[in-house]
Formats: structure tokens, sequence, C-alpha cells
């Protein structure tokens, strides 16, 4: 059955077809690889990205509420919780303690976070997500749990002792032991966060009590989380309320696809494919007429050399891409997309590893054949068609 | 089947099944497990802030969805557009 619909003969015609040409076919090759790699590459990547971020999106507070000032955010006062805490539907409002502090010796900005103290209901917490963890230094004030990052940051700044000492905006010194680090498994989360008690974070940031940065707010029904963000926005106009669906929009709007390094990969890999094109559809050298002709002489028909072309574009285009994927899954995932990678984590000092959460995405898979397989093969086979039909005897001559 | 064909037919046998070891093997090694997510979905309960640590040279990227518009300005004023992330990820998300 399956050999009267697939001319082994003529499969092999098109393989010696394509090793009659082996420099020019090897070249198309190595091109049509390439480019299956890189698209997939940044794919992936971005995909895994994207998937890592979803897979926390649901832990995010409901409502934000920053007061802007002057177009920058600034300080709160404490007693706007109380009177968010009066709108019907909320259950709870937490003022927050947080902010960057750029540590001048190794050149880094870290994300520190107050917590309220070191209580029981956090210990849970702990426990899954600190390595080298003591409850008891931490139940000391003066201490703090650190990402993996900050920790390697601390001892290339030479801090290579058990504490740190950050630098207060009046010059003086605040000491904090280091009780322990994030995990590695979170570290795409946590490898900049510093967290400690929000009494050390006010002295650090030279914050007042009556002051906080900014406020968590908690709705018992989802519904009405839009509703409650209105009513706040109206209660107080100077504020910006970010609530968890802008948190996902953002999220699904994390690459800047418009501008930049993507558009410029986009367009140098799109040019170099559709320059094959090209090439290949701006019509066949003389030489591959003239095969068509005496093909058709010797008895051929216009099925037989289509279907034959077919093959030999199918056996590069599908053999390369699927080169292509294999080369793309091993580069992003086992070996960490490296020059690539450097598009995505910036310059900064503190990087994180980056091991990218695998995601088997058909959509991808599928994108990129679409946008390559039968478009190759469409441009080998059109212009064979416009050869194969014309009379044979005007083709040799 | 010519030797040809054959080796055809192999490579491409030996590809697809390449392909599929390849995706089980990253499917249980790297792939999120329960565990690891449920300690991610603890953490940022914790901190209660969103983004992620990949790129932290700047503010407005490593908490974009919080960064309103002007924080381009607010960091540095001479407008620091130019870090290779501002290229990649797209700031400024959040502002209402």
């Amino acid at each position: 059955m399956i050999k009267e619909k697939i001319n082994l003969y003529l499969i092999q015609y098109a393989i010696n077809a394509i090793l009659r040409q082996k420099s020019k076919n090897f070249f198309i090759l190595n091109i049509f690889i390439l480019l299956t790699f890189l698209l997939t590459s940044i794919f992936f990547i971005s995909n895994s990205i994207k998937y890592e971020l979803n897979s926390t999106v649901e832990a995010l507070p409901q409502i934000t509420v920053q007061k802007i000032k002057a177009g920058k955010s600034y300080d709160m006062d404490t007693s706007v919780v109380d009177n968010i805490l009066t709108i019907t539907g909320v259950t709870d409002a937490v003022a927050r303690v947080w902010g960057y502090y750029y540590f001048e010796n190794v050149g880094v900005n870290f994300t520190i976070v107050g917590l309220d103290t070191y209580e029981n209901q956090y210990k849970k917490s702990f426990e899954n997500i600190v390595k080298k963890f003591d409850i008891n230094e931490l139940s000391e004030n003066s201490s703090m749990i650190v990402g993996q990052g900050v920790y390697e940051s601390f001892k290339k700044g030479y801090y290579l002792q058990n504490y740190f000492n950050f630098i207060k905006p009046d010059g003086s010194i605040k000491k904090l032991a280091i009780a322990g680090t994030f995990n590695s498994d979170i570290q795409l989360e946590s490898n900049d966060v510093i967290i400690m008690s929000k009494e050390n974070v006010r002295e650090i940031f030279d914050i007042n009590e009556d002051k906080t940065t900014d406020i968590v707010v908690k709705v018992a029904n989802p519904e009405e989380i839009d509703t409650i963000a209105q009513k706040i926005k109206l209660m107080y106009p100077d504020t910006r309320v970010v609530t968890s669906e802008d948190f996902k929009v953002s999220y699904q709007n994390i690459f800047n696809y418009k501008s930049g390094i993507f558009l410029t990969i986009f367009i140098i890999s799109l040019f170099t494919f559709f320059m094959i094109i090209y090439d290949k559809s701006s019509g066949l050298s003389s030489e591959e007429k003239r095969e068509i002709g005496i093909l058709k002489a010797i008895g051929w028909t216009i099925d037989d050399v289509l279907k034959e072309k077919f093959y030999e574009s199918f056996i590069i285009s599908f053999l390369a891409y699927m080169i292509g994927i294999i080369s793309a899954f091993a580069f992003v995932y086992l070996f960490q997309a490296p020059l690539l990678r450097e598009v995505f984590v910036g310059y900064s000092e503190l990087k994180t590893t980056f091991e990218l959460p695998f995601v088997f995405n058909f959509q991808t898979l599928f994108l990129v054949f679409f946008l390559s397989v039968p478009v190759y093969i469409a441009a080998t086979i059109i212009p064979s068609w416009r050869t194969a039909t014309l009379e044979t005897d005007e083709v040799i001559r | 089947m010519n030797k040809k064909t054959t080796y055809l037919f192999y490579t491409i046998i030996s590809l697809f099944t390449l392909f599929f070891i390849q995706i089980i093997y990253l499917y249980s090694t790297k792939a999120i497990t329960k565990e690891i997510k449920e300690a991610k979905v603890e953490f940022v309960q914790l901190v209660q802030l969103p983004d992620l640590a990949i790129s932290t040279e700047a503010t407005y990227i490593r908490h974009r969805s919080l960064a309103d518009i002007f924080s381009i300005y607010k960091d540095d004023g001479s407008l620091r557009e130019y870090f290779p992330s501002t290229f990649t990820y797209s700031h400024s998300q959040g502002y209402k």
C-alpha cells in the first residue's frame, strides 16, 4: 500500500539529486538549521520565562496601592490602611516596607523586603524555601535571609563573614547577620531579595513609623477586586491601584517584541531565509532546467517531476527542521543558552543561573514548522512546475 | 530500497527517537515539580512582589509590573534606556 503511494525510486532519485549538488544543498541545510534553531531557542526561552511567571501569578496580592506624587512613587501614611479596611469586602490590608539597596562595591541593586516579625506563621514557609536555616538566629532582630545572588555579591564585596554592614542615609552603619540563604530552586524569584524585619528596613531606609512604601489589600470575593480598586482610587485620587489582573496583563506583555533585539533577530533570520527562497524561486539554473527536460523526454510525467522535487525539498527542510529543534532544546535547557542568555539576563553583576523550567509547547514547534518547511517546499516546486509544463524540446534546446 | 534510501530512513528515525528521548529526559529533569512550584508560590506569597530576578540592573526592569512611567528618569537623569535589558523586557506595564 505505502509502496504504491510513495515511489521509492523517486526518493532514491531525490537523494541522488541532492548529493549531486552537495555544496549548495549543504549550505542551504546549514542556514535552515540555524534559522529554526535561533527562532525556536528564542521562543523556548520566552515561553519558559512566561511559564515561570504565570506559575506564581495567583500568589500575588490582589490589590497594591502606591502613592504617586509628581509622577514618582512616594511613601504613604500608614493611617491609609485603617481607611481601606473600612471598605466593605476588604478582609485585610497590610502596610509594606520594601525598597532597593545599591551595594556600591559590586555595583548591584538588592531588593530589601520587610516582614512583620519572624513569627511562627513564617516558620513553615521558611522551612521550604530557606537552606542553612536557623530559627533561633532569625528570632533575634538583627538578622536577615538573603538570596543566592546576594550572598555571592557579599562574598565578592569582601564580606566573607556572616554579616553585612548596611550604610544608612545618615552615613552610619547597620550591621545584620546572615541567617540563611534561599534555596537555589527558587533562584529566579529570590536571587536579589533580602528579607528582614520591618524595623530593620525602616532603619536602613530611614522610613518613619507612620510611613509605608505601599499597601497590599486582600479581598474576600475575587469578583469585587475591580470595584474595590475603584473605591480606593476614589478615596485617594493620588494613588495608583494595581490589581492582580494588571499583573497578569503585565506578565503577558513582558517582552519588548516591538523594538530592539527581538526585532533585529527576527528580521535577520527571516531576511536570510527569504534570500534563499528568492534565489530558488527566481528560476532554475539552466542545468536544472535541462535535467527536467531530459526527464520528461525519457517519459516522466509532470506529476513525477513535481513529486521528485517535493521529496528533494522535503528531505532538506525536514531534516533541517528536526536538527534545528533538537539542538534548540539542548541549547536552551541543557546548556542554559550561552550567548543568547546575555540578551535576557542583562549586564548586572547579580546574575541568576539560567535554569529555565522545561515547557513543551506544540504551538511553538508548529509555528516554526509552518514558517519554514512549507515555504521552502513551495519555493522549490513552483519554479519546477513552471519548467515542467513547458514543451520538452523547448527546455532542452 | 537502495543503500542511500535506507540511510535516509534510518537518519529520520534516529532523529525522531532522539527528539522523543530528549523530550522525556527534559520533562523528567528540567520541568517544574510540584514541590518546587509550591516553594516558588510560598516565596511569592511571603514577599508579595511581582516579576523575576533575571535582570536586576534597574528597578523598572526588576519590578516592571510595579514601575511607573517616569521610572526611567527616576533611576538616572540621563535616561538609562540603553540597558540591553530594556530592549528585551518592556517596562512600566502597570501604570494606570
